[in-house]
């Protein structure tokens, strides 16, 4: 056995994760090799180190703070799921507990106000959106979902009531994809989208378009999704799309990231023919970079990875 | 799974507040730990602790009893914290500049030893604890949170697996990564102490 087989059983031994079979084995070599006997002392003084120095621990302050905050969450899901009761339940139940009573009374007093300002027109509702003002004749409320309505002024002696809300309304935005204000709005969602499938259109619909603008914040977009979407269908999108830029250190950088991380094969194999058609080109790889895809040649779990790693090494390197 | 969790689960499943609360208590303290030593970072932490049980909460109808809960909760957990770093736009801008400008991968530790700055003239002035910190933080989201589920949760590798869906021996491998990445950043302190 090497030693660098020894100084994974030290580690595991040290986690309490070695088979007695083997924990009998590394004491035997332990007690006549001068070297892992450093490593095991050493090992063992840095784990001891970093638990020691352990900055944050959960005390019953912070998880209570969690507890009433998940509590909140959880009545605000509740709340929103009575929308889908029939009308009867839905009323019934908005006066079932405290915090529902309090919410039903805002609800009613809400669309006592629109229904108010609907058939009584006379009537002045104002609307603060931010640093924005709105009198109900100026602000829609179609089709808008309201939330998070807090009062300003509630006091209704002089017959006018202030208050500010959350308002958000879908909108259908109608362009082409080279529009910058569209590839902005795509680029926004490709980061920040929660549905995967959102994500992934906001990529093809640039994709497809064949001539992206090559805007830097664009690719970096691009790159980040390339290094850190959860799901493998958006990243291979993004990687596809990337490929369309200028081939640059950033790029690089980016197949390189995927090559070493990247958990789907074909997404490292994306990478590595990237690379390998860049080195054609005749962009060579610096020292550093040559040792990274070394461990790849040696390390990776598919054949054709590290066979093509080291195509890359010795003919284009 | 014990009876009574079990119990527990039947009567959340069906919408019972008080037993999804009692399986709330049982697993949040570890949930939050987890997301702390994930993040560094009160606050974020209360949100992946939210985002997690949040989660449980719309999938307990779906839960259908073919793994532990406690498998399936931590599980749920692991992804969230992936997902969370992976996601934060802040965290991605440090790591795309760095990866393309920096020759070497020490990332901030770089310059203490450019500087030859002795590590107690620089935990004079910044705690080993913040060194480690940002050692840690400065891992590839998987080597870190496999870390930190061993390291600091001391959960056995088969149980780490079962929860990033992955197999032991990738496991052993992340946490091998982990700590010759570790070593590495911290090799001032490391080298200076033995």
């Amino acid at each position: 056995m090497k030693h660098n087989e020894y100084k994974q059983m030290i580690h595991l031994s040290l986690y309490g994760e070695l088979s007695e079979e083997d924990q009998k084995k590394l004491k035997g070599h332990i007690e006549l090799c001068e070297e892992c006997r450093m490593e095991l002392e050493q090992q063992k003084y840095f784990l001891t180190m970093i638990t020691e120095n352990q900055k944050y621990k959960v005390n019953n302050e912070l998880l209570n703070e969690a507890r009433a905050q998940l509590r909140g969450a959880l009545r605000s899901k509740k709340t929103k799921s009575f929308s889908t009761f029939p009308l009867g339940d839905k009323i019934i139940s908005l006066f079932s507990s405290p915090p529902r009573l309090a919410f039903g009374a805002v609800a009613i007093l809400l669309a006592g106000f629109i229904l108010g300002g609907i058939f009584f027109s006379k009537k002045e509702i104002i609307i603060q959106n931010g640093n924005q003002t709105y009198t109900k004749a100026s602000f829609s409320l179609a089709d808008t979902r309201i939330t998070n309505l807090q009062f300003v002024d509630s006091d209704l002696s002089d017959g006018k009531v202030v208050f500010t809300f959350d308002a958000v309304k879908r909108v259908k935005l109608n362009g082409k994809v080279n529009d910058p204000e569209i590839q902005s709005i795509l680029t926004y969602a490709m980061l920040n989208e929660q549905n995967p499938g959102s994500r992934l259109n906001s990529i093809s619909a640039m994709e497809n378009y064949g001539n992206i603008t090559p805007d830097k914040e664009i690719k970096d977009a691009l790159i980040t999704v390339v290094m850190t979407d959860e799901n493998p269908g958006v990243r291979m999108e993004a990687l596809k799309l990337i490929g369309k830029f200028n081939y640059d250190e950033s790029l690089k950088q980016a197949y390189l990231f995927v090559l070493l991380n990247d958990s789907s094969s074909a997404l490292r194999i994306a990478s590595i023919n990237a690379l390998i058609q860049a080195a054609k080109s005749g962009d060579q790889l610096k020292q550093n970079d040559i040792e990274l895809v070394m461990k790849q040649a040696n390390e990776d779990d598919n054949n054709y990875i590290r066979l093509k790693s080291k195509t890359l090494l010795e003919e284009y390197n | 799974m014990e009876s009574n969790e079990k119990e527990l689960l039947l009567k959340a499943k069906q919408g019972d507040q008080f037993a999804f609360e009692q399986l709330v208590y049982r697993y949040d303290h570890s949930v939050l730990s987890i997301a702390m030593q994930f993040v560094n970072d009160p606050d974020e932490a209360k949100d992946i602790y939210q985002e997690v049980f949040i989660r449980v909460f719309k999938g307990l109808k779906k839960f259908e009893f073919r793994s532990e809960f406690s498998t399936w909760i931590f599980r749920i957990a692991t992804n969230v914290c992936l997902t969370h770093k992976s996601r934060s736009k802040k965290e991605m801008k440090v790591s795309i500049y760095k990866d393309s400008t920096d020759e070497s991968d020490d990332f901030s530790f770089k310059e203490i030893v450019d500087n030859s700055v002795s590590p107690e003239e620089e935990t004079s002035s910044k705690n080993l604890g913040e060194f480690i910190d940002e050692a840690v933080g400065n891992l590839s989201e998987r080597q870190k949170i496999t870390f930190v589920l061993k390291h600091y949760e001391g959960y056995k590798i088969r149980e780490i697996a079962e929860m990033l869906n992955c197999k032991e021996g990738t496991v052993k491998k992340y946490l091998f990564d982990a700590v010759k990445n570790l070593k590495k950043q911290l090799k001032p302190f490391v080298a200076y102490q033995i």
